[in-house]
């Protein structure tokens, strides 16, 4: 396997020279602009490029308008890029049509053809690509069994529900057996239950025929759930790509660390002294030695600016008197301004003191006993903590 | 309402309210009540059947009882109807009108429905300036084409010619379908275009097999509108036509009014031959009038 595409370097930029054998689907360096009808241009994605690996489910996550949908459309030739090229099985792709990329696609609306029954839904990229008939029905049988929708074939979509309309649309994706799968926001258009459903049901899905994907989302709990990788994209540009704990223990930049997790990570202003052996980081709401790990990694950037943003994930903040004190704890005192209890956990909205100062979230144990308008003591986990650059936003202890 | 009652402050005059509430109520209970709501209905359809049943009725009529002050012929009769069509030979105007009528509805629907989903569907350099010009071509009064269009169809040997009557109803009405259609196709979702593409399908197949069949009701309902708009046309066939060569129907009534006289039952019942294929067209289409020119109620 290539250095490259395991990378999760902010770039992900491809080794120069030939993709790796397994690299399935190329994306080299594309480029998306689109001209406004004011005369404007907006660049939809800049520069991208991700190798993904035969059997991959890549997951393209980002805020809307980062240009998620528009790098799928773009290997799917319903958009073509205004630079760089696609690669599909080693074959350049760029100036091909759809149909000619060996790829099917899921729709965020399902995009079902309205007036043709289930069947006829599945069975149409065979029908148009002229398989014979009892292959044909063989191949939509198989993907109906797989997905649970043997009896609604010979319905209409509009009589199905919305889970339902969601299998049959998928059901038309595999029934092809393409190289390639490329989902757009599949899951969106579902109740919170089902998608938690559905999202188990794609995941075994997956298993199952193990597919390339490439699956595009703004959640980013699909994404973790869902991803062998994901890719982070902000305002056109490729964030970070790598597996899900990776996004979420090193994240490159303080954008990835506040999109990947929920609630979202903490950031606080912070200024950082050297102590000679070391570092002291000074927030409103507590102060801390740097541990000596955090404090090699910050070394190493070669960057140790006085003012940086700390940035606590909820999770990493629990009751103090329901976690052992060690070294690589800080304790703190804020005011507790609400709680919100989740049955399996606990959820503070904390301020330094009382009605003032920034607001930090906690997400603590349920036997801990801290009560609103109240302040109470908490210990954060200063092993996870990250340092980011204020400027350029980069994590320095990763 | 009651809270309404609640939020007023006692010992304050309400009498600033001009009409109370629940006068107000009434009112609008009666407006919309059953009896009100049907006669209107019912005065509305007077207004649309009383000409034309007073155009049956004297079209049963002998010429010579056309002025008597009964409202029921004393002895109806076919009569008129056997002078107009066969005495008079207007038959071949009835077959002019289908002929006119069926071959612009077919030009129309072929330049119309691709023509829409192209300004649909594709961005091209001009497109908006374009379907603008489509637009414009219908936004003066017909009649100022009158003339020139008079003078090209002189100049090309297409006076009193089928084809020549054919040509102006397609000019009329293309228009005006090319932007129906257009409405219809954005109606459809693009989505399913794209998934067709994905699919397997080129542009044109995807056109074929996916958005063509979906604008099956907007098809029928252009077809219809084409059909009976071109049947009932009168300024530019009465200019370009003479004789009973290529003369509509709708011109050909026009006819029985003389230099001295008019003859009112020759011209109800040619009316009334007239009105009968366009009733029928009404009655067994209008569900696709309906569904067509209120789309939406395909949701993708």
């Amino acid at each position: 396997m290539s250095n490259q595409t395991q990378s999760d370097t902010a770039a992900g930029r491809p080794t120069e020279g030939r993709p790796p054998e397994d690299t399935n689907v190329r994306i080299d360096d594309i480029t998306k602009v689109f001209e406004e009808s004011d005369g404007g241009e907006v660049v939809a994605v800049e520069d991208l490029s991700i190798d993904i690996r035969k059997g991959e489910f890549l997951v393209l996550v980002g805020p809307s308008g980062c240009g998620k949908t528009t790098t799928l459309r773009t290997v799917a030739g319903l958009e073509s890029p205004t630079e760089g090229a696609i690669r599909i099985q080693g074959m350049d792709v760029t100036e091909l049509d759809p149909r000619e990329r060996d790829i099917s696609m899921v729709f965020q609306n399902y995009a079902l053809y309205p007036h043709k029954t289930v069947r006829e839904n599945i069975s149409f990229p065979l029908e148009v690509r002229s398989f014979p008939k009892d292959e044909t029905e063989r191949r939509v049988e198989e993907a109906a069994d797989l997905l649970g929708i043997t009896e609604l074939l010979d319905r209409k979509p509009s009589a199905l529900s919305g889970g339902q309309q969601q299998r049959v649309a998928l059901g038309r994706a595999i029934v092809r057996e393409p190289a390639v799968f490329l989902m757009d926001e599949p899951l969106s258009n579902l109740d919170a239950k089902l998608r938690v459903q559905m999202r188990t049901e794609l995941n075994e899905l997956h298993k199952r025929v193990g597919k390339t994907t490439i699956y595009v989302t703004h959640d980013q709990a699909e994404a973790m759930t869902l991803g062998d990788r994901i890719a982070v994209m902000n305002d056109g540009q490729l964030q970070q790509i790598g597996p899900p704990q990776q996004l979420y223990d090193r994240p490159t930049n303080r954008f990835v660390a506040g999109f990947i997790g929920e609630p979202p990570m903490n950031f606080l202003p912070a200024e950082l002294d050297s102590t000679g052996d070391g570092y002291r980081v000074r927030t409103e709401a507590f102060d801390f030695d740097l541990p000596r790990e955090k404090a090699a990694l910050l070394d190493e950037s070669g960057r140790s600016p006085d003012s940086v943003t700390l940035g606590v994930r909820p999770e990493d903040i629990d009751d103090a008197s329901l976690v052992e004190s060690g070294p690589n704890r800080a304790r703190f005192e804020p005011y507790v301004k609400l709680t919100e209890p989740m049955g399996s956990d606990k959820f503070l909205t904390l301020t330094p003191e009382a009605g003032e100062g920034q607001e930090l979230t906690a997400r603590v144990s349920p036997d801990s006993d801290a009560e609103e308008d109240e302040t109470t003591t908490l210990s954060a986990n200063l092993e996870k903590v990250h340092l980011f650059d204020d400027r350029t936003g980069d994590n320095l202890t990763r | 309402m009651s809270n309404v009652d609640e939020t007023r402050t006692p010992g304050i005059d309400e009498s600033h309210e001009r009409v109370s509430y629940r006068s107000r109520q009434q009112f609008w209970d009666l407006i919309e009540s059953p009896y009100v709501v049907h006669a209107v209905l019912a005065f509305a359809m007077m207004t649309v059947l009383v000409p034309f049943g007073w155009e049956l009725i004297t079209s049963f009529k002998a010429n010579s009882a056309i002025y008597n002050l009964n409202y029921l012929p004393a002895n109806p009769t076919l009569q008129t109807y056997y002078n107009v069509l066969i005495g008079e030979g207007y038959w071949k105007a009835i077959l002019n009108s289908l002929l006119i009528s069926t071959s612009t509805t077919v030009i129309v629907l072929a330049l119309a429905t691709p023509a829409g989903y192209a300004f649909s569907r594709f961005r091209f350099r001009f497109d908006n300036l374009l379907f603008i010009g489509v637009i414009f071509s219908r936004l003066f009064p017909p009649i100022g084409l009158v003339v020139p269009y008079y003078q090209i169809m002189a100049r090309v040997g297409l006076l009193d010619d089928l084809l020549g009557v054919t040509i102006a109803q397609v000019y009329l009405w293309l228009p005006l379908m090319i932007y129906i259609m257009r409405n219809f196709f954005i109606s459809i979702p693009e989505e399913l275009d794209e998934s067709a593409r994905v699919d397997g399908c080129t542009r044109l197949q995807a056109f074929r097999k996916v958005a063509l069949p979906l604008a099956r009701p907007g098809i029928a309902a252009c077809g219809i509108l084409t059909f009976l708009y071109s049947w009932r046309e009168f300024l530019f066939s009465l200019i370009v036509t003479s004789t009973l060569d290529a003369m509509p129907i709708s011109v050909a009534v026009f006819k029985f009014v003389g230099d001295v006289s008019v003859s009112w039952a020759s011209m109800a019942a040619a009316s009334i031959l007239a009105i009968i294929p366009t009733v029928f067209i009404v009655v067994f289409f209008q569900r696709y009038i309906v569904t067509g020119l209120t789309s939406g109620a395909l949701k993708g």
